[in-house]
């Protein structure tokens, strides 16, 4: 982490999230909805892809936040505000600002983006905003 | 004319809440098996030393794992597949989906740990969507605690029942 000031972004984070993926954190969550794998129950509930599960995303922002402030600094807040659906297979990138630090408390916003396959933003799947404690 | 799909039987349940207690320590395996699942390789979630250079006593949890993992609720498996905690909530002609959760992460969770999840319905309200049809807004909490009574994380989550036309 290079600096603490307010209006300091946070490096992004990418990550495209396939099916494997989705299979895996349905695994490592014990939670089996078929939304996540099942086309026939997927178009039945009027989606054509796998939807990835929302918390994906907020993991997704915690190890953005985490990643930033280094070990020694602990998350202690996360909202997570879900905006739109993410099919599996897409790639998103997690970014955010620095919005406050004070008393050895960072708060900052986070944003979940979507990309098309040339990388450019096409959405917003997330947002959502963190506290950290710094030591 | 607006549909009004908050129902007395339904405002009578918030207050209601239902307490898990997990089978199991939530293990140290969860948390590779987690931090592997969303690419987070941080050694904070799977090297103990490392962990211990840093202020805890062995490796932590992945911040969100606790609030996703159905690990604690040890029910069976519905048709759709899921295994968690959920209200049942019957509102005729929507569909539910996730609004947002708003984590408060108390104190590190450790491998030892056995949680005790309580959940407790917080508020219910109608609300008009932008398109003029009625939509529920339920607000659950849980608080996550260990076998030590101390609190790990509050999860504030918001379910939207959203209005898909009266079944016929």
């Amino acid at each position: 982490m290079t600096s603490l000031n307010v209006g300091t972004p946070i490096p992004p984070l990418e990550r495209q999230i396939d099916v494997t993926d989705m299979v895996a954190y349905a695994g490592a969550t014990w939670d089996w909805h078929r939304l996540h794998y099942d086309m026939e129950y997927i178009r039945s509930t009027g989606f054509s892809a796998p939807i990835v599960d929302g918390q994906m995303l907020g993991a997704l922002m915690a190890q953005c936040v985490q990643d930033w402030v280094g070990p020694d600094a602990r998350l202690t807040k996360l909202g997570i505000r879900f905006l739109t659906p993410v099919e599996a297979g897409t790639t998103v990138r997690c970014d955010g600002v620095t919005v406050s630090v004070e008393s050895e408390v960072l708060k900052c916003d986070l944003t979940v983006h979507i990309l098309d396959s040339e990388g450019e933003v096409v959405g917003t799947a997330a947002s959502g905003h963190a506290e950290v404690k710094l030591s | 004319m607006t549909e009004t799909i908050l129902t007395g039987e339904l405002r009578a349940r918030i207050g209601e809440t239902r307490v898990y207690v997990a089978p199991e320590p939530i293990g140290k395996a969860a948390f590779r098996y987690f931090a592997l699942a969303i690419g987070d390789n941080n050694p904070l979630y799977l090297d103990d030393q490392f962990a211990r250079e840093h202020g805890y006593d062995g490796v932590i949890a992945p911040p969100t794992l606790v609030c996703e993992t159905n690990q604690y609720a040890n029910l069976p498996k519905e048709s759709t597949g899921y295994a968690g905690h959920g209200w049942d909530l019957e509102i005729p002609g929507t569909r539910l989906l996730r609004g947002g959760n708003e984590y408060s992460f108390h104190k590190a969770v450790c491998p030892e740990d056995i949680l005790t999840v309580t959940w407790r319905i917080d508020d219910m309200v109608e609300r008009t969507s932008s398109k003029g049809t009625p939509m529920v807004i339920v607000t659950s909490i849980a608080e996550y605690a260990n076998q030590n009574a101390e609190l790990l994380v509050t999860n504030v989550e918001t379910l939207i029942y959203q209005w898909r036309g009266r079944p016929s």
